[in-house]
Order: structure tokens, then C-alpha cells, then sequence
């Protein structure tokens, strides 16, 4: 039942990512990458990652579609056509993924009890958890006691990503966006050409 | 007004559980799938949820953008704060044996409550405040060009 | 563990829930206007969901996972319609009008309220 599960959702998986690419209506490539991160989620809970599944389809099928849709909203609708030919961008994307699959074929099988990752430091965290930590979630365990370093880089990295959003589109006041509506209308500028709108800086 | 009258009422209805949902994922992240993240991108959900309804300014009087700068950097500083205070007491950067020297196991679960309060401040405010950024501009194209 | 009955009725609800789901997708794929595939996308939510919560909670018996997904189904409850209705009204308000049937002794004008 197992490998079937897999194989119907891995399908799916590669459908949705070739209809990412394939078409040219942002409005419905957005949807397609919301119901990506879905099935990517129920992967997931397929291989037993709870924690990253909830994460996952929070984030993937849920903010990262709204944040989309609002940038969708100050960009136009359809992809423009690309302009050069695509015999050598696939014939890279082919011998990388070659590669890869070559180099994957060395490593051992899936979730195999004997594979080096599991040898080393894992015990070590699953045996010592219960006399130094003693909470039930070995994941939380792992990532805030642990490996808390780690964790307090991709807090860093969040909050640097913030930090830059906020200084590329700039602390906005309620107020100007009605200001800048009334002076567009004054100027009598046509919404023609909206990749060449300037940025609104602080 | 009368367009969005259903959408009103229900989303007044859900913003509470699904604000107390994620106070539940928070806390209980040591002992069922959780933490953190999670709790922080529910929370952002549900005042962003706020903001696609009832439009930006009610959302930005709810939860001001001063207030989310501050939270996002709060939830850092309590993040590094706390590795910070471990070597002041003497260990090393984020031990939190340190935390409660006489039970350390006691200090482990300070230390873990701490740094995911830090993770859900820095996380949540990131979203909201990504959304408040992207929501506030004005629209260049019109309606009938979309 | 559980009795048989309790199992008989879960799969019941189950499979009644997963062929709501499998008609909705094909009426989805099927049907010729917007706002009949909406009547059978918004099936998937209310009809197929919560009869497999349903079902699922039967075959939990009463403990904290069963109190859990009845809390998820009150909440697909209300969310389901409401997803519904927001997706009708956003088409209406961009100005798509359902197809009606063609009769021209009824409706001269074939408006519709």
C-alpha cells in the first residue's frame, strides 16, 4: 500500500511542478504552487514528519499563497513569452539531473537502520534525551536544545528577510497610498507599463 | 458593504480559535507536533485573514506596524538573549543547564519555553509584516487591465 | 477493541465520505459552467470532509483524538460554505453571469436577480 501511496503522490507532484512551468496564467501557476506545497505536505505525513508537514502546509499552501496574490496584484496577469530558445537551458537541466541521480545511487537505502547518519549521533540524542531534557517531542528536543545554534541562525534568517522587505518596499503610511492614487489621477497617467513603475521609497 | 456581509460575520467568529490554535501549537510543541514556526505562521494567518477582510487600515489599527517591528526584533534578542545570559552565568552559548543550576533538566525546559517564544515573535511578525508591505502598495494597473 | 458495529458504522461513514469526494472531482471535471462546478467543488469541503471526520472519529472511540476532529469538522463546517459563497460572490462582483437555458417565451431579457 506503501509504495503506492508514494508513487500517486510523487505523480502528482511532478504534474503540478510541469503545469508550473508550462503555464503562462500567473493567477493559476499561484494556485498550482499552493496545491504543490499540499501534496507536498501529505508527503510528508507519508514519511512519518509530522512537524515539517504542519510547517509546510502552514507556510507553503498558506501565507506564501497570499503573499503571491499580493504581489500578483502589483505585476500583470499573463507570463510574457521568453525570448530565447530552450535547447540549452534543458541540456543543463539534463546532465544536472543526470548527475544527480548517478551520485544518488552510491547512497544507501531510504531510512535503513545501518546507513551512517543513523550510527553516530542520533543514538546519542534519542538515549541522552531522556536524563538531560526529558520532554516527549525528540523533534523539539533536537532543534531547541540540541541543535539550538542552528535554529537561532534561521530565526536570524527570518528576521533578515524582514529586514530586507522593509527596506525594499519601504515602511508605507495608510494615508499615502490614497495620496499617491490622487496624484496619479491629477497627472493623468495610463497604468500602461507596470514593470516600470517606480518603487515607492520611504 | 453588503458584498462581503457572510465573509464578515464568519471570520469574526474564527479569528479566535484560530489565534487560541496557535497558542495551543506553541505551547504544547514538547509534547505533540508543534513549536515555534508553526504557531508563529498560524498567528500571522489569522491577522492577515484580519486584513483580507475587513481591509488594511482596520488591520493596521488592530496591530499597528510599530508594534509588529518591535515584536520581530524582541523575539531575536530573547533568542540570542538567552544564549547570551547562559555564558554570563558562566556556561556556554545556549546551555541552558545554566538556566536553573541546582535542576538542570528544569533549566532544559526554561531554556526550550524561552527560545520558542523568541521563534513565534520573530516568525509571526515576519509574515504580518511581509503582507503589510506587499498589501500597502498601491496597485499600478487598473482593474480592467488584471 | 471496538466493537464490530462501531467498525461497521465507521467504514460506512468513510466510504460514503471518499465517494462524496470522487463524485465532487468529477463533477468538477465534468459540469459546463462556473457556477455548477462551484455546487460540486463546494461538496468536497462540507459533504466528503466531514463525513470522513465523522467516520474517523467512530473508529477512535471517545478519547482526545476524537474531541480533535470534531473540532476540525465544526470548523470545516463553517469554513466550507464559506469558501463557497466568497468564490460565487468574487465572480459575480467581476461580472460572470451563469449560463441559463435559452427560453424566450419566459425571460424576453434573460436577466436574472
Amino acid at each position: 500500500m506503501s509504495p503506492w501511496l508514494d508513487f500517486v503522490l510523487f505523480s502528482i507532484l511532478a504534474a503540478t511542478a510541469v503545469g508550473v512551468v508550462i503555464l503562462r496564467n500567473l493567477f493559476a501557476v499561484v494556485m498550482l504552487g499552493a496545491v504543490f506545497s499540499l501534496v507536498t505536505a501529505a508527503l510528508f505525513v507519508v514519511m512519518d514528519a509530522p512537524d515539517v508537514a504542519f510547517t509546510e502546509a502552514a507556510v507553503g499552501a498558506g501565507i506564501t499563497t497570499v503573499l503571491l496574490l499580493g504581489a500578483l496584484t502589483l505585476t500583470t496577469r499573463h507570463e510574457r513569452p521568453g525570448s530565447s530558445g530552450i535547447a540549452i537551458p534543458l541540456a543543463v537541466s539534463l546532465i544536472t539531473g543526470a548527475v544527480l541521480v548517478y551520485g544518488s545511487l552510491d547512497l544507501p537505502r531510504f531510512g535503513s537502520p545501518d546507513a551512517p547518519i543513523h550510527l553516530h549521533l542520533a543514538p546519542e540524542f534519542l538515549v541522552g534525551r531522556e536524563p538531560e531534557i526529558d520532554i516527549p517531542n525528540i523533534v523539539t528536543a533536537i532543534l531547541a536544545s540540541y541543535r539550538g545554534f542552528d535554529t537561532l541562525g534561521e530565526v536570524i534568517v527570518v528576521f533578515t528577510a524582514g529586514i530586507g522587505v522593509l527596506l525594499l518596499i519601504g515602511r508605507h503610511h495608510v494615508g499615502r497610498r490614497n495620496r499617491v492614487e490622487d496624484a496619479a489621477d491629477d497627472k493623468g497617467e495610463a497604468p500602461d507599463s507596470p514593470a516600470q513603475s517606480p518603487p515607492e521609497s520611504t | 458593504m453588503r458584498h462581503h456581509l457572510i465573509l464578515r460575520i464568519i471570520t469574526k467568529l474564527l479569528i479566535a480559535p484560530i489565534l487560541l490554535f496557535a497558542l495551543y501549537v506553541q505551547v504544547h510543541g514538547e509534547i505533540s507536533p508543534g513549536g515555534g514556526f508553526q504557531a508563529g505562521v498560524i498567528a500571522a494567518a489569522a491577522i492577515i485573514l484580519y486584513g483580507l477582510v475587513f481591509g488594511l487600515e482596520a488591520a493596521e489599527r488592530a496591530v499597528p506596524p510599530s508594534f509588529v517591528h518591535g515584536i520581530m526584533v524582541s523575539g531575536v534578542l530573547i533568542y540570542a538573549g538567552t544564549g547570551v545570559y547562559s555564558m554570563a552565568v558562566g556556561g556556554q552559548f545556549l546551555d541552558y543547564d545554566q538556566l536553573d543550576p541546582h535542576y538542570p533538566v528544569h533549566g532544559q525546559h526554561l531554556g526550550i519555553v524561552l527560545v520558542e517564544l523568541g521563534v513565534l515573535f520573530t516568525v509571526s511578525a515576519t509574515m504580518i509584516l511581509i503582507f503589510y508591505a506587499f498589501a500597502g502598495r498601491p496597485t499600478p494597473i487598473g482593474e480592467k487591465d488584471w | 477493541m471496538i466493537g464490530t458495529a462501531a467498525d461497521i458504522a465507521s467504514w460506512l461513514f468513510i466510504v460514503s465520505g471518499s465517494a462524496g469526494i470522487v463524485i465532487s472531482a468529477l463533477g468538477l471535471l465534468r459540469l459546463p459552467d462556473f457556477y455548477t462546478r462551484l455546487h460540486a467543488g463546494g461538496v468536497t469541503d462540507t459533504f466528503g470532509a466531514e463525513l470522513l471526520i465523522i467516520g474517523l472519529a467512530i473508529q477512535s472511540g471517545v478519547s482526545l483524538i476524537t474531541a480533535k476532529l470534531l473540532i476540525i469538522g465544526l470548523f470545516l463546517f463553517f469554513t466550507g460554505p464559506t469558501a463557497t459563497h466568497a468564490t460565487a460572490n468574487a465572480a459575480w462582483v467581476a461580472g460572470l453571469k451563469p449560463r441559463l437555458a435559452e427560453r424566450p417565451d419566459e425571460r424576453p431579457d434573460g436577466d436574472n436577480p
